[in-house]
């Protein structure tokens, strides 16, 4: 059904264009316009330039990124989450922002290129009058978006917006950040005023046109305006007297839209496109699987600048310092020198700095890790843990965690590190562990068993253990694996172990920037059971779990392997398991990060306790919210300032909170030797206790099996 | 300007081990192989003062088999363009006297300015073999070097040595020098893998004594002493007192009286 009095031409109702306007002064705002575009036009050249002088790098297959962010766009999903406000006003922002500009596109489409070309026309009639309702009310979504954004930077005072830095004092030069507040608030306020005076100007030309029943009757079309209008008339305003404040207006709101326009390559505007394309070329395991280095190059790692690819440069580009890494990130929260925002913003002004003027600035100039200004220092890089919390909730897919492994390799080339980190890489040189022990020790956890665990070098099995290093050697953790024996054993698996050829399989070596080690390590476990038969790999080990599910495929080595936690819901199950009794603790589980968000095993550790029996009580940061242990990135083998707050004891802390916590319930060997210490050194050593699922599993078990599923294999 | 840096590679006993047939050494199956440690500060010493300076060479050399090629690799990986290692089967088991002959041989071939030798290694301890180069080539030396003042050319060089009770002596002494360089000096550098495998690309020269010009006459008679049996001492009781506090007095107490009554 047509909204016309069909007495009327349909052609007669829309909005004539520069109405009233001698000819000159519609040219002088083409001129304006199109120098706003040539501004855009050339300030989009240079982010371009700045990012062509990253390495290259091919992304393909492009469309399902593509696809994917478009999804991501209509859902806003990555905004939503942990913020649903801001997400959801973002949500009309952007949809607002979105559809004018669609309608000022459709309006130049008609009225530049197809009427003066073909003499199509189409911006009349009914199409004219939804497309007026549409932009009233697309300009209201804009502005209630806009408003809660300054009520959200203004009385929310949201500790993640106040751009203070854990990696710069004070008396730095590039301590300040009030730059970024001003250029934040100046963005809140020039699109609230380009959407207000769009209103104003709408009612204004309403007023003048009063007497226009082709403008006046369908006023309500546009229904902000008419109401603006309907007030401007109460005031009694003069037909007159609206025109010349049309004409003011009309110039206000267009000169500001087009200076908008100009300056967005250059402010953070310019996220609307970085962050799209950010998103369209994300990676969907960028903790999970770094990125392989070649070691004949004649250089590693990213100490410089141009050392990172486009895409990253692209990546600093498209932060909008939303603060969702700063708040999630266990070394800010615990007071260490990193924040990942932080990190993201001072690589952004350092290439802002040496890669947008014509010349390319020579050598030490491009220099990225330092302590001048913008430069990233080492001890911001040394203080991540790789847990990727950044990496997980960052709404736009900024990869924080591939960035700061490619600054520690050119640190490791250097030389600069910690010379208790030092010490270690040695020992896994000549040693293959991580603790310094001696090779043929690897297996002595084994001798406290009453059976032997078949020699997988020797014989075949159907389940290969690959132990890990902590696994073997630390004492608490020994424990575990001996009961994992145990739960296996009995279980009537058919598993065997690498005994003293196994070398610790090198996750965190890599996430320590030791690329060369780790490709020998990785290389060398290939081989080895490249020469052992077996069906699948277990491991209750994440990291070890991690980066041979991950990262070993890349040398060649292709295995079906599994965590002993999803291993044990299996076992659980299938009745593998028989269980003489149910546990009656109630319990909390914490996500290790490379079990959980690396890999997404949050579900079978928790099944596995349900089937136990236990009652689960969820801290408030868990799942993929988890608060690292600290542990990570090879931050067990440096050691943590007395003066502040470990990581694991901050997260003991939170643990405590829960009313009769009996067990707090760990799935990694790390885990275990970070929270075992820090359980007492917060005090909670009566409290609660910490220990494996592994261990609950043990304590339940009916290990005096006979027939059943215990039957399929022998027993010994 | 060069200076020539002796590094050795030492065994790594395991907790557990038994003795060689003969006597004379531990049985190969329970040695691991790596650098000595003291060795990373004389070569970090050397490469800081190539560093600083131009036209200034650096060359590791080892006295030792095949494998302890690594260990000049591990040197190669954090700097030097290249390293001499000399070999002869008739050299296995030799001592520091014979070990330094052939350092200093090699020495007077490579005309080295300056020789820095680690103070000791870390399986037989001698702290010989440094300053028994200085002999060989009749300069002087200092040991137990902990820190070091030395501008390449320069006619001498200041020293630090650490001495008891925190003691320090400085004194000067005239180039070239052997000096035997202690742990602590610096802050050695890592070598990372990747380094160690590209160092695989620089050469490595592999001398005889022969080529050295040193007979087999002259290394048996350098021998300055000779090796008669190893032997593991006979090992301590240790017993570790259990229980309550009252039940461990007691059993203090009885330890007490049962030595008391021995004795």
């Amino acid at each position: 059904m047509s909204p016309l009095d069909t007495t009327e031409s349909a052609q007669q109702i829309t909005r004539i264009l520069f109405q009233g306007f001698p000819g000159w002064l519609e040219a002088a705002f083409y001129i304006v316009g199109f120098s706003a575009i040539g501004v855009f036009l050339y300030g989009c050249y240079v982010q371009v330039r700045k990012y062509r002088r990253g390495r290259p790098l091919s992304i393909s297959p492009l469309g399902r990124g593509v696809w994917d962010m478009v999804q991501l766009m209509l859902s806003h999903r990555t905004l939503s989450r942990r913020d649903p406000a801001a997400g959801h006003t973002h949500w009309l922002i952007f949809f607002g922002f979105g559809l004018l500009f669609l309608g000022t596109s459709t309006i130049t489409l008609e009225y530049d290129i197809l009427a003066p070309l073909a003499g199509v026309k189409f911006w009349y009639g009914d199409f004219y009058l939804w497309f007026s309702l549409v932009m009233d009310i697309a300009g209201a979504g804009l502005i209630i978006g806009l408003l809660y954004m300054m009520y959200r930077r203004e009385w929310l005072a949201l500790p993640k917006l106040d751009y203070a830095r854990p990696d710069r004092g004070p008396q730095d030069p590039d301590y300040d950040r009030s730059g970024y507040r001003r250029e934040d608030w100046a963005f809140l306020w020039a699109l609230v005023l380009i959407a207000v005076t769009g209103f104003l100007l709408e009612a204004a030309r309403l007023v003048w046109l009063r007497a226009d029943p082709l403008v006046w009757d369908y006023r309500w079309w546009s229904p902000a305006g008419a109401a603006i209008a309907w007030l401007l008339n109460a005031t009694g305003m003069s037909a007159e007297g609206a025109g010349t404040l049309r004409v003011g207006l009309w110039w206000f709101h267009g000169l500001l839209a087009l200076t908008f326009i100009a300056l967005i390559p250059f402010t953070k505007a310019k996220h609307m496109f970085t962050a799209m394309a950010a998103l369209a070329i994300r990676d969907p395991r960028p903790a999970a699987l770094l990125p392989k280095a070649d070691l004949s190059a004649s250089g590693i790692g990213a100490g410089r600048i141009t050392d990172f690819t486009w895409k990253q440069l692209l990546h600093f580009d498209a932060c909008t310092k939303c603060g969702r890494c700063h708040e999630a990130c266990p070394a800010n929260a615990t007071g260490f020198p990193l924040s990942p925002r932080d990190l993201v913003l001072t690589l952004r002004e350092f290439a802002n700095d040496t890669l947008s003027s014509a010349a390319l600035p020579a050598g030490e100039a491009l220099a990225a890790i330092g302590t001048g200004v913008n430069q990233v220092r080492p001890e911001t890089l040394w203080s991540c843990r790789t847990c990727a919390a950044c990496v997980e909730i960052c709404p736009v897919g900024i990869e924080h965690v591939p960035v700061i492994v490619e600054m520690r390799r050119a640190l490791i080339d250097m030389s600069s590190m910690e010379p208790t980190l030092q010490k270690v890489l040695q020992n896994i040189q000549t040693k293959g562990n991580s603790l310094g022990e001696n090779k043929r020790k690897r297996p002595a956890w084994t001798k406290k068993l009453d059976f032997k665990i078949k020699d997988a070098r020797e014989e075949p099995v159907d389940v290969l253990w690959f132990v890990g290093d902590y696994a073997s050697f630390d004492p608490r953790y020994q424990k575990v694996s001996q009961a994992f024996a145990r739960i296996l054993h009995a279980a009537g698996v058919d598993f065997g172990i690498l005994y003293e050829d196994e070398m610790t399989a090198g996750n965190d070596v890599r996430r320590v920037g030791e690329e060369g080690l780790y490709q020998h390590l990785a290389e060398t476990n290939i081989e080895t059971l490249g020469a052992c038969t077996f069906r699948r790999i277990v491991t209750t080990d994440p990291h070890t779990y991690n980066t041979i599910r991950n990262e070993y495929p890349e040398f060649g080595g292709r295995y079906e392997i599994e965590h002993a936690s999803a291993m044990i819901r299996r076992m659980l199950a299938q009745g593998q398991i028989r269980l003489k009794k149910k546990l009656d603790y109630r319990v909390t589980y914490h996500d290790p990060c490379h079990l959980g968000r690396l890999n997404k095993g949050y579900d079978p550790p928790r099944e596995s306790m349900r089937m136990l029996g236990a009652e689960i009580v969820e801290m408030k940061r868990t799942r993929d919210n988890s608060f690292c242990c600290g542990a990570g990135g090879g931050r067990i083998w440096m050691p943590d300032p007395t003066d502040k707050q470990k990581p694991s004891e901050n997260r003991m802390r939170e643990a405590a909170q829960i009313d009769g916590l009996d067990v707090f319930v760990v799935n990694c060997p790390k885990c275990m030797n970070m929270f075992e210490d820090a359980r007492k050194s917060t005090g909670n050593e009566e409290r609660f206790q910490v220990m494996e699922l592994i261990e609950l599993v043990a304590e339940c078990m009916d290990y005096d099996q006979h027939g059943g599923a215990a039957g399929q294999a022998a027993t010994g | 300007m060069k200076i020539l840096v002796p590094v050795k590679q030492v065994a790594v006993l395991d907790e557990d081990f038994e003795l060689r047939d003969d006597g004379l050494d531990a049985d190969p199956d329970f040695i691991d192989h790596e650098s000595n440690e003291w060795d990373d500060y004389s070569y970090e010493a050397a490469l800081q003062i190539m560093e600083a300076h131009g036209g200034v060479e650096v060359v590791p050399m080892t006295v030792g088999p095949e494998d302890a090629e690594e260990s000049l690799r591990r040197c190669l990986a954090k700097g030097g363009e290249r390293a001499i290692r000399v070999w002869d089967d008739a050299l296995t088991g030799a001592g520091p006297a014979t070990v330094a002959k052939l350092i200093a041989a090699v020495a007077r071939r490579e005309g080295a300015d300056m020789v820095f030798a680690g103070t000791l290694s870390a399986d037989h301890s001698y702290a010989m073999t440094g300053i028994c180069v200085a002999a060989e080539l009749g300069w002087p030396h200092v040991a137990v070097v902990t820190a070091l003042e030395y501008q390449p050319g320069a006619a001498t060089a200041t020293v630090h040595r650490e001495l008891e009770a925190g003691l320090v002596e400085k004194m000067t002494v005239e180039c070239p020098a052997v000096l035997t360089i202690q742990l602590g000096i610096n802050q050695p550098r890592y070598a990372s893998l990747r380094g160690v495998k590209q160092a695989k690309e620089k050469p490595v020269d592999e001398l005889s004594p022969a080529d050295l010009g040193v007979s087999g006459e002259e290394l048996a008679a350098s021998a300055s002493f000779r090796l008669r049996r190893m032997f593991k001492p006979a090992r301590g009781q240790a017993e570790l007192i259990e229980g309550t506090a009252a039940e461990q007095a007691a059993r203090l107490a009885s330890i007490i009286k049962e030595l008391r009554g021995a004795a």
